[in-house]
């Protein structure tokens, strides 16, 4: 099911992604984040852990190092 | 699926938000018009924010540059010695994915809109013969798609113009590269934008020209001079904040060392100004 997440974040790179540019402010960015969360915690979680990170790349977070498997939300 | 849970509501929202622009007497085209002005405006807080904190990044543009050098093979590497950098001269690195992710919504919201527009336009057929969704006698129909009538190249070319400009103007902080990139992709896009209703055009041209218009508005309020001062300044007589940023160097592998050529250079342009 993770798999379906990851070909949304790719369907995401190629369309919006590609002329909104890539740049982000925590590493690594939010969509390889959600790659890697969909890989590691499944379809559910790996939304809510990515929608979080996308809430946080705002412009008032700090931004910074962040690894999806760093996550504290799911223990 | 998808398009219940999240592109029907998306639709209906910005029909809704059209509907009522049209009905305090603007034009279908003017509504949409009126619509992205709106969203614009919504996100001021946001993109002021977003300005400050590039501005701040431009100060401190010489050493990022000194790490991006350093690390210039890792790339893996080289992005977390950035993170770590912003964090211990508290910058606020300029661009985040949620402003950009937000429009994203309106977008796929007014694509929705304008094809079932195109498919039952409100007023019927003859409302589209009365030049109801008719924008400055130019463009007849923006429900239309672009390349359906010649001004719809003349949108398309504006379009190219104004993403280029508000480029300009947001690309201040980008690597060379990047920044390379985001000029030729609007060209590139220009096969993808063709197939949508023009209206969606005329959408992206004018938060494009809103971006512009801040860009130049931002430019002349907030006064480039006293950054570069403060920081490149004052290499023989260090002040406070200098000494205590040399203290924190030792803790720091790469001492920053500005070259004091381009030093000299600035200051006399200032002191022309």
């Amino acid at each position: 099911m993770g798999r379906l997440g990851v070909l949304a974040v790719w369907t995401y790179r190629l369309t919006f992604g590609w002329f909104l540019g890539g740049q982000c402010k925590y590493h690594p960015s939010c969509s390889e984040y959600a790659i890697d969360a969909f890989k590691e915690f499944g379809l559910v979680k790996g939304t809510i852990l990515a929608g979080w990170r996308l809430l946080r790349c705002n412009p008032w977070s700090r931004g910074g190092v962040d690894y999806a498997h760093d996550q504290r939300m799911f223990t | 699926m998808t398009y219940l849970l999240i592109l029907q509501p998306l639709e209906h929202i910005f029909r809704h938000a059209l509907n009522s622009l049209h009905g305090i007497g603007l034009t279908w085209a003017w509504s949409l018009v009126a619509l992205t002005l709106i969203v614009r405006m919504l996100l001021v807080p946001v993109t002021v924010k977003q300005i400050h904190s590039m501005q701040n990044m431009q100060r401190h543009a010489p050493q990022m540059k000194e790490i991006q050098k350093k690390y210039k093979g890792d790339r893996q590497k080289l992005n977390e010695e950035l993170m770590k950098f912003y964090k211990e001269n508290n910058i606020n690195p300029a661009a985040s994915c949620l402003p950009l992710a937000l429009q994203i919504p309106v977008f796929i919201g007014l694509y929705y809109t304008l094809k079932s527009f195109a498919k039952h336009p409100p007023g019927g057929q003859a409302a589209v013969n009365a030049g109801d969704f008719s924008w400055l006698h130019i463009v007849p129909n923006i429900t239309a798609h672009v390349t359906s009538h010649w001004s719809g190249y003349l949108l398309l070319a504006v379009y190219v113009g104004s993403q280029l400009a508000s480029t300009y103007f947001m690309s201040g902080t980008m690597q060379p590269a990047q920044r390379r990139l985001m000029y030729v992709l609007p060209f590139a896009f220009i096969f993808v934008i063709a197939r949508f209703p023009a209206g969606l055009v005329l959408y992206w041209m004018t938060t494009n020209l809103w971006t512009v218009g801040q860009g130049l508005i931002t430019r002349r309020l907030i006064p480039k001079t006293p950054m570069p001062t403060i920081q490149r300044r004052s290499s023989r007589t260090p002040s406070k904040e200098e000494a205590a940023a040399a203290s924190d160097d030792g803790a720091k592998p790469e001492p920053k060392k500005p070259p004091a050529q381009p030093r000299q250079v600035r200051r006399k342009r200032k002191a022309r100004r």
